[in-house]
């Protein structure tokens, strides 16, 4: 894609190494947990309710007991399988719509684009709120509902990419030479606009982490007893005058994921001299 | 461009219409309506089934939702919302203490964010590249990442239950006066002010940015002009019609974050009415509210649409998308 | 109609429990040892035995919201007001104390006939209304015309109130639909209220009732204020001007902690451990409160319809971990898989509690013989605790090989989503419910109707219809110990069917600063009352 070799893109700035490093860490952390998380997730472990840290409960355990490490582990595999399952699908399905509305314009780019602008203009808690309400607080339910929830900004950016491809050379080229339009959007403009789609990815990614964490929080996110690091906040809440470990440790996680995510992707948008800052609505 | 303004007039309209099917859509999947809210458990004891299908009708829910709809949205293009199910208010007078509410927290973010903003994506976009640069930028992203209602419980916790500056749930009457209000929005206002004005600067920092590149500004420089003069008198004006759209964005953008953040307060606006018009069943509250933040964002970037195509004799137009 | 005299110390012997403090009685009533430190308890009337300040302003954060209250047009009416403790403003008949015993209010005696279906009421004659009219037999038979109106009324009355008529300047006679021995606990139904007489529409628009507190400003949804009563007829009010705030699902404990309330009411068990070091705060924790009740549904093809299966998952639950492990082994107590509440005299503890070795040897009999998945189980956040207590539980069961997930629906709609689509399947889903402590006939009534489906409690079968005969016979009964016997029994009937099971019970618990005196927990949290209360 482009000259340079991906390592010195991600370390292009002390900023984005960090990012990169944190989201490492998260990532790995999260796929590694059920090879190293020492108890269940909703098992009873102690007869010691809101103990901190010992050795046998290396941060302490819950109010009811449940081995706290453990939980923050798993919450982070949820709230980041979530997060980042919605945002991939926001961004493939949406860039594949944008894109196609891009090239082959007309009634059907107009209708893309009303539609998309329909959905900006509902507030994003309001439509999540409902959904939740109508369909239950399952593990799907807010994937899709969050990949909803990000398609048409994603849309809208990758379209805007597009256009700026669709007059160039190469794809009359691909027409002339008797590609069908589908064989274009694919195979000339999408790998053309794939740098943007990771960006956006990544922006939408760290949007979704916060919004999942938001909905957990205002009760609308993912059901206790599944850990999740925004419920983890808000079940805690009422302990934080004696245990603020309990509020802190998830806030303090979903924030360092979420940085991690938003340095990584602007160095990466600088490097590739993308405005990261466009359109994050 | 009289067509083109008209064209982006008539286009508003169109998606405000879909904006109110897609949400009456909605609410009508939703299990239960306004009476089964009404009703409690001892009710539902003792009450027939014959009964309650009566008050469903003295409520009007049995109506089929197509009639419901055309109902409302013949009284919505007039400026009559509705009546609530349960004891028939008026539609507007529910929500019109907490619309003023809402407003002037946004105001008051509003007020505060886009100068600080400015500031800081002008100086930011300024040193870009530089130390000045990557130390704000990051600080503004950090405040970016961490989520808004942790934020906002910290402040409570440090400004209302340690240092007794604020109160630590808003309990001010919904029609408080305007200085009660003010008393109480701070804490809400700097959480969004936090979160959100990281996003706004770097949207403004771009388009200091794509100012600074232009040709006239290096002409100017060439020509001698103080750096300063270039900043202020040139460049700032001129970044002006790139960061509209971005401004019309934040605040499009402040609605779902006031949604949250007048939850976690208790703020009385119209997030939290929206919130509970959603437990209650009102859907023509629910309708009324969205419709009028759709009406909000829709028009911001009409705005927004219209100050460039107006102002701006190059229509940018694949960049305003 | 010589059968029964109305006085509370014949009908119900409660009274002998006056000897008692309330810190023995609760020891006495919870399964297991419970040891309770002065500090929990400590009842500020018992301490100095000061005598009462008048003045002061006092702010709660309420505790349940009225689904009724929507607007400023109808927020002093007694069904439609913000907050349900409908005893600030008005008085009722009768009252329910803490003890769930019950007392006169407006009403001094009670008799009913043999058939315990007409009952005749001595009010009291020195009660003022707010404005200044004095209360006569006419409003109470007004009152009552409103209650049991079958468009404009209340449901309990509805169902049970036939006619109402004066008898004499200070009798009132009650012709009631159904028997019901125990109809002087639903003369204390908050919203039977007494108001001054007027055409139905108009009754009770006013906010003018007789009690300790008059209206003085609403803010819709969210706070009223009231202010003394000077003219009240009853002891107090102490407290110059009363407030409370109802909060939608807020946490209030930063309210308190700042100094925003007084008092909280319905305080979340885990808290109680932080409040009672917090300094100068009481804490007060009554002798019951809400239980959790989880349905059974019953249909073809639903693991419950076999009774062993039920009675497999009773056994099989953990309650005394969660009384320990949720509760802190003090505010809650141990259900018996009825709608009683272990502070009633009638009530017969469920034994063994659990059996985890009978619960596998009765799912092996059912076809289990490796366990169970059960259903996905609903539920909804009533109560601030319930999070927990679902998860200690459906770990409990696991060590009979149960397997039972559990999922959060949001509050709004979960009632409908709980009783699924009646016309279409008739299917109940397997979810809770709140159920609040009242009296013996109210609380095992909620088993008792026929086609009582929306909990699908009981499925077409001879024992259901035995429980019924039982409950119809107990409200013909007049004697209190007879009806004692035939609520044992129903209770047996239920322990051993199990048509529900409830999962445990919690006592309504309240923290307040120390310069608070003379307010107590209540049961039932809509009946605490204010007018004793004063600030030193």
């Amino acid at each position: 894609m482009s000259e340079k070799s991906i390592i010195s893109v991600l370390t292009s700035s002390p900023a984005t190494t960090i990012g990169v490093l944190l989201v490492t860490i998260h990532l790995l952390s999260a796929l590694l947990a059920p090879l190293y998380v020492p108890y269940g997730v909703t098992e009873l472990a102690g007869p010691s309710m809101l103990a901190p840290g010992s050795p046998g409960h290396l941060l302490g355990t819950d109010v009811i007991g449940r081995d706290y490490l453990t939980r923050l582990v798993i919450g982070g595999r949820t709230s980041i399988f979530v997060a980042m399952l919605g945002a991939l699908s926001a961004v493939v399905i949406g860039g594949l719509i944008g894109v196609s509305a891009a090239y082959i314009g007309g009634f059907y780019d107009d209708a893309i684009m009303r539609i998309v602008d329909t959905k900006l203009s509902i507030p994003g808690v309001l439509f999540v709120a409902l959904c939740v309400v109508g369909f239950g607080r399952s593990i799907p339910v807010l994937t899709i509902v969050i990949a909803i929830n990000y398609m048409p900004g994603a849309l809208r950016i990758i379209r805007s990419q597009a256009l700026t491809q669709v007059p160039l050379d190469y794809v009359k080229c691909a027409r002339l030479r008797g590609e069908s339009k589908l064989a274009v959007i694919i195979r000339e403009l999408c790998p053309n606009v794939m740098e943007v789609v990771v960006v956006e990815f990544a922006l939408r990614m760290s949007s979704a982490i916060l919004a999942v964490s938001a909905l957990s929080f205002l009760g609308l996110g993912i059901s206790p007893p599944t850990p999740d690091w925004g419920l983890m906040v808000y079940e805690g809440i009422r302990q934080i005058y004696i245990a603020p470990w309990l509020v802190l440790l998830p806030a303090f996680l979903i924030s360092t994921l979420v940085i991690g995510l938003n340095f990584a992707t602007d160095g990466l948008a600088n490097a590739l001299g993308l405005d990261a800052a466009r359109g994050l609505y | 461009m009289l067509t083109a303004v008209l064209r982006r007039i008539g286009l508003s309209l169109l998606i405000l219409f879909f904006v109110s099917v897609l949400v009456f859509l909605a609410t009508e999947v939703l299990p239960g309506d306004a009476l089964d809210v009404f009703l409690t458990a001892d009710d539902l004891l003792v009450m027939e089934p014959e009964q309650i299908e009566a008050l469903r009708r003295d409520f009007g829910l049995d109506k089929p939702a197509i009639w419901r709809f055309i109902e409302w949205l013949s009284g919505a293009v007039t400026g009559d919302f509705g009546v609530t199910f349960i004891d028939k208010t008026p539609v507007s007078e529910v929500i019109w203490d907490p619309l003023l509410n809402s407003l002037l927290l946004g105001l008051v973010i509003t007020i505060i964010a886009v100068p600080v903003a400015l500031a800081i994506g002008s100086t930011t976009g300024y040193y870009r590249g530089r130390k000045p640069d990557a130390v704000v930028s990051s600080l503004a992203i950090i405040g970016y990442s961490i989520p808004d209602f942790v934020i906002g419980t910290l402040l409570i916790i440090f400004f209302a239950v340690w240092i007794p500056l604020f109160p630590a749930l808003i309990l001010v009457f919904a029609d408080a006066s305007v200085w009660e209000l003010l008393k109480v929005s701070i804490m809400p206002a700097i959480t969004v002010i936090i979160g959100h004005v990281a996003h706004l600067s770097r949207l403004l920092r771009a388009g200091f940015i794509e100012a600074m590149n232009c040709e006239f500004i290096e002409r100017a420089r060439l020509s001698g002009v103080p750096e300063k003069r270039i900043v202020f008198r040139h460049a700032l004006p001129a970044s002006v019609i790139p960061s509209l759209n971005s401004v019309a964005l934040f605040i499009a953008g402040l609605l779902n974050g006031l949604i949250v953040i007048e939850k976690v307060f208790g703020y009385p606006g119209l997030g939290l009415q929206l919130i509970e018009a959603v437990d209650k069943r009102e859907v023509h509250v629910v309708q009324a509210i969205t419709l009028l933040g759709a009406v909000l964002v829709i028009g911001m970037n009409l705005l927004a649409d219209l100050s460039i195509i107006i102002l701006d004799p190059r229509v940018r137009s694949h960049k305003n998308e | 109609m010589k059968n029964e005299k109305g006085k509370p110390k014949k009908e119900q012997n409660m009274e002998s429990n006056s000897g008692l403090s309330r810190r023995e009685f609760i020891v006495g009533t919870t399964a297991g040892v419970i040891t309770l430190s002065l500090g929990d308890l400590l009842l500020p009337s018992l301490g100095k035995a000061a005598t009462p300040q008048k003045g002061g302003k006092l702010v709660y954060a309420g505790s349940y919201k009225n689904s009724k209250h929507k607007s400023a047009k109808n927020a002093k009416h007694p069904y439609y007001g913000i907050e349900i403790r409908t005893k600030n403003t008005y008085n009722q008949l009768t009252w329910v104390d803490e003890n769930l015993n019950v007392v006169p209010e407006v009403a001094t005696a009670w008799e009913a006939n043999d058939g315990q279906d007409v009952w005749e009421v001595t009010i009291r004659q020195d009660i003022q209304f707010h404005d200044g009219r004095p209360l006569t037999v006419e409003d109470v038979v007004a009152s009552y015309n409103l209650h049991k109106d079958t468009k404009l009324g209340t449901s309990f009355a509805k169902k049970l109130v036939d006619k109402v008529e004066k008898i004499g300047a200070d009798k009132v006679r009650f012709y009631l639909k159904t028997p019901n021995s125990e109809f002087a606990w639903n003369m204390a139904e908050y919203r039977q209220v007494i108001m001054p007489a007027a055409p139905l529409e108009e009754m009770g628009l006013s906010g003018i009732g007789s009690g300790p507190f008059k209206f003085a400003k609403v803010d819709v949804g969210r706070r009223v204020i009231y202010e003394a009563n000077e003219n009240y007829w009853g002891q107090g009010p102490y407290l110059d001007t009363l407030e409370c705030v109802n909060l939608p699902g807020m946490d209030p404990l930063n309210g308190y902690l700042s100094g925003q309330f007084d008092v909280l009411a319905s305080v979340d068990p885990s808290l109680i451990g932080q409040l009672q070091k917090t300094p100068k705060t009481v804490i007060d924790i009554s002798v019951a409160g809400d239980q959790i009740l989880m349905v059974l549904p019953k249909y073809e093809g639903s693991p419950f319809m076999d009774k062993r299966v039920r009675q497999a998952l009773s056994l099989a639950l953990d309650r005394e971990g969660i009384i320990r492990i949720v509760y802190g082994g003090k505010a809650g107590w141990i259900s018996n898989d009825s709608h009683m509440a272990a502070t009633n005299e009638d009530f017969l503890p469920k034994k063994p509690i659990r059996d985890v070795e009978k619960a596998k040897q009765l799912l092996a009999e059912a076809g289990h013989p490796d366990g169970i998945t059960l259903p996905t189980f609903y539920y909804a956040p009533y109560v601030p605790e319930i999070t927990r207590v679902l998860s200690v539980a459906a770990e409990s069961v696991k060590a009979a090989g149960i397997t039972m997930n559990i999922e959060e629906r949001p509050m709004a709609g979960y009632r409908k989503w709980r009783v699924e689509d009646k016309e279409k399947t008739r299917k109940h889903r397997f979810a809770m419910g709140p159920v609040g402590p009242r009296n013996p006939a109210m609380n095992l009534f909620r088993m008792a109707r026929p086609e009582y489906n929306e909990s699908g409690y009981w499925h077409p079968c001879a024992e259901g219809d035995t429980y019924i005969a039982l409950y119809k016979k107990a409200m013909r009964t007049g004697d209190p110990m007879a009806r004692r016997k035939i609520y044992h029994e129903m209770q047996r009937l239920l322990q051993e069917e199990v048509p529900a099971i409830f999962l445990t019970g919690r006592r309504e618990t309240i923290a307040f600063r120390s310069n608070v005196h003379g307010l107590k927990a209540h049961p039932q949290h809509w009946s605490m009352r204010f007018m004793e209360v004063w600030k030193s």
